[in-house]
């Protein structure tokens, strides 16, 4: 009973949305009202289809039903035209992705550091990658919070996705991690490309799929 | 059905039946939308329009917060939560409302004569 072709439904809904917020100044919150309108549309299309609309009346019925929502695109016009109002919304997002930024990049260095200490202290390869550990977690950190960042050119990404990207990042460098220390540990290139392998191919899995479902995040200015 | 609900009467109460669905478990648009459907025993409809301009006003003023959920599949859900803040303000309108519903049946079905003898 689902929509004859789910991609026709999401189309219609995108140029619908599209449409209604046509002219209407970018911003973040427009942004994810978009997104968040969506989803209810789609839901509810469904929801009528399911009692035996077809397609065509169920996507209408639902657009209908939602009421008028023209109070809610002047809101999104009034953000549109004040920047000023734009960055405080954003302020906290952007003060909690830097301090991410900054957090991880002082435990990369940090991981770096007591790895050279450890390397010269007494000439132990194996040693001196245990503190990588702080790097995979510092790379971890810096890449949630460099998506979660909104820029002039691009909107935020939402938190959840962002912590799905820094999870396979950070099973990435974990793999890394784990067939350095194999190798140095036991010095035998077969342990060390084994070890780590589920934790790659689990982290180059959950990367791919989720590049491959990316949705537009660029501003259109 | 008998009466009706006029939409000056509903509008000043739309903030606490939002705070009372979320006061139960945290929810997203569509589904708030049909949870208030329920409530009201099918005979009643908030628009969504009227939800979603109620909800920024809510986030605005720290009531409630939000959050994206994790479903892949046709786009996320804007997931609504409580807060401390909300909850206090839910307690409050709900004593309001209790003390103006029975000032209200005195005023629209109390006799004078009742009152004055």
């Amino acid at each position: 009973m689902m929509y004859s072709n789910e991609n026709g439904l999401d189309h219609k809904v995108s140029v619908y949305i599209e449409n209604l917020f046509s002219g209407v100044g970018g911003s973040q919150q427009l942004f994810d009202l978009k997104e968040e309108l969506s989803i209810n549309i789609k839901e509810k299309t469904i929801d009528y289809q399911s009692l035996g609309m077809d397609d065509e009346q169920a996507f209408k019925e639902a657009v209908i039903s939602m009421g008028d929502l023209g109070g809610l695109v002047d809101d999104m016009r009034r953000i549109g035209q004040d920047t000023a109002k734009q960055s405080v919304y954003s302020t906290m997002a952007a003060r909690i992705s830097t301090a991410g930024i900054v957090t991880g990049v002082l435990l990369s260095l940090f991981g770096l550091f007591v790895s050279a200490i450890i390397y010269f202290q007494d000439y132990s390869l194996q040693d001196a990658i245990g503190p990588g550990i702080f790097i995979v977690a510092g790379g971890a950190l810096i890449t949630y919070s460099m998506l979660t960042r909104e820029s002039r050119k691009k909107y935020a990404m939402n938190r959840t996705r962002a912590l799905f990207y820094a999870l396979s990042i950070g099973l990435m460098l974990f793999s890394l991690f784990v067939s350095l220390i194999t190798y140095f540990g036991e010095g035998e290139m077969y342990a060390a490309i084994a070890s780590p392998m589920l934790f790659f191919l689990a982290g180059i899995g959950l990367f791919l799929y989720l590049a491959l479902t990316e949705t537009d995040r660029f501003k259109n200015i | 059905m008998a009466g009706k609900i006029s939409t000056d009467l509903i509008r000043g109460h739309t903030d606490t039946i939002i705070l009372n669905v979320l006061r139960q478990g945290d929810s997203y648009g569509y589904e708030i939308y049909k949870k208030i459907i329920e409530l009201s025993k099918r005979q009643y409809e908030l628009k969504e329009a009227t939800l979603y301009t109620a909800f920024r006003r809510l986030e605005q003023d720290g009531y409630i917060l939000s959050y994206w959920g994790d479903e892949t599949q046709g786009g996320r859900r804007k997931y609504y939560r409580l807060t401390d803040n909300g909850k206090q303000l839910y307690e409050q309108s709900r004593e309001n409302w209790t003390f103006a519903k029975c000032i209200l049946d005195k005023l629209i079905e109390g006799g004078v004569n009742d009152v004055l003898k």
